[in-house]
């Protein structure tokens, strides 16, 4: 009775543990930014090489397809920014069974889309409306490329901290898991006889 | 090797998540007690083999030694692969909680299967004989096991010919490098180990 109760306690302690992890696929892995008012999308496996011809589809919150496509030999697949409002959810499906996903938040969309409309719904008092709102608009498309242009390394940086290198420690550390578990089993079965 | 979350349909899933109960449970029942340790090296064996990338194509694979997996511990592979391939999926994130039946089945039956196969094989006494039926149970063990991610993935409505292309062009060089591997492994064993395949 109390051997049963261990296995118990340590199966549910197992699935507690795997449920809590996000759920990333293995070997691919997808990453999207805006820039300007595209999306691009660059996908890899998880020892940094690119897929080809792989299929990206694009899901807006309400789990609605709104496109789809191939990436290309860069693995990169870019696309306009939707009107719709709300997350983005960028499906990767790989070559044989292999599939990631990756959220695009609605405040990262938004900034390039809403934010343009609301500054020329405001009223411009001293010069004429319209010269004001062409020169908001070009300088804003200015102040948003010359962004873009600085804050690539950035979001290079940041791809790379999302490749899932795998480290020594967990390597190691998932052997001693390994011996332990065998160890629970090794544990029972001397009982048992 | 590993199939991700979210891509194969619940019976699917369902049937792979029962027959590696069943499996498991037949072999647990089945283990002697003096097997663990061995059990527990060749499962972390496993573990770490799948973590070797051997860069192919458009595509990247690993290796997977389901068939010296087998060869060396016949039912008891069944428990050694689950428990490595739940830590591969907590700990790298490869495959997945739903997915963790279907692909131990995938990697374990033909590991048995090879098992029944090369079993007497391997441990022949012409040493010729015995590397050649290693080379060919590390050869069948990872195409049995790309059918069966393939039949996995068909059973879920993707086109035959396209999965099926996909895991001969895929796996071919895996077949062939694990191959060499088997036959090497147990060629070493078979020399300077040889009570651990008497067993």
């Amino acid at each position: 009775m109390k051997n049963k109760l261990y296995l118990i306690l340590t199966f549910i302690f197992l699935i507690i543990m795997m449920i809590n992890i996000p759920v990333f696929a293995h070997k691919v892995n997808v990453f999207a930014y805006v820039e300007g008012d595209k999306v691009y999308s660059e996908s890899y496996f998880n020892d940094g090489k690119k897929c080809v011809d792989s299929k990206i589809e694009v899901f807006d919150n309400q789990e609605n397809k709104l496109l789809e496509g191939l990436t290309d030999e860069e693995g990169v697949f870019s696309f306009e920014v939707p009107q719709e409002e709300g997350d983005l959810k960028i499906v990767l499906t790989a070559s044989m069974g292999h599939r990631a996903e990756y959220i695009i938040s609605a405040d990262e969309l938004g900034d390039t889309v809403g934010s343009i409309k609301e500054e020329l719904e405001e009223p411009v008092p001293v010069v004429s409306p319209e010269v004001s709102s062409f020169d908001l608009k070009e300088i804003q498309s200015l102040i948003e490329n010359a962004l873009d242009e600085k804050l690539k390394p950035i979001m290079k940086e940041i791809k790379k901290s999302q490749e899932d290198k795998i480290s020594l420690t967990e390597t190691i550390g998932g052997i001693g898991y390994i011996f332990g578990i065998f160890g629970i089993i090794a544990y029972f079965l001397s009982r048992k006889r | 090797m590993h199939i991700s979350e979210g891509i194969l349909s619940a019976p699917v899933l369902v049937t792979g998540a029962g027959l590696t109960a069943m499996a498991v449970g037949y072999s647990l029942k089945k283990m002697e007690h003096k097997e663990v340790p061995k059990v527990a090296i060749l499962s972390s064996v496993f573990f770490v083999a799948s973590l070797i990338h051997v860069p192919l194509g458009p595509s990247s694979v690993h290796l997977i030694l389901n068939g010296i997996m087998g060869a060396l511990l016949g039912w008891t592979a069944f428990p050694a692969i689950l428990v490595a391939l739940a830590l591969q999926g907590v700990l790298f994130q490869f495959g997945g909680v739903t997915t963790l039946g279907v692909n131990t089945l995938n990697m374990a039956l033909p590991a048995i299967i090879c098992f029944y196969l090369f079993n007497k094989g391997i441990r022949s006494e012409n040493n010729l004989i015995a590397l050649i039926l290693a080379f060919a149970c590390g050869f069948l063990a990872v195409m049995l096991s790309g059918i069966m991610v393939a039949a996995a993935l068909v059973f879920t409505g993707e086109p035959f010919m396209q999965v099926a292309k996909l895991v001969i062009i895929a796996h071919l060089p895996v077949m062939i490098l694990e191959g060499v591997l088997t036959a090497f492994c147990i060629g070493f064993l078979r020399k300077v180990r040889p009570e651990i395949l008497n067993v």
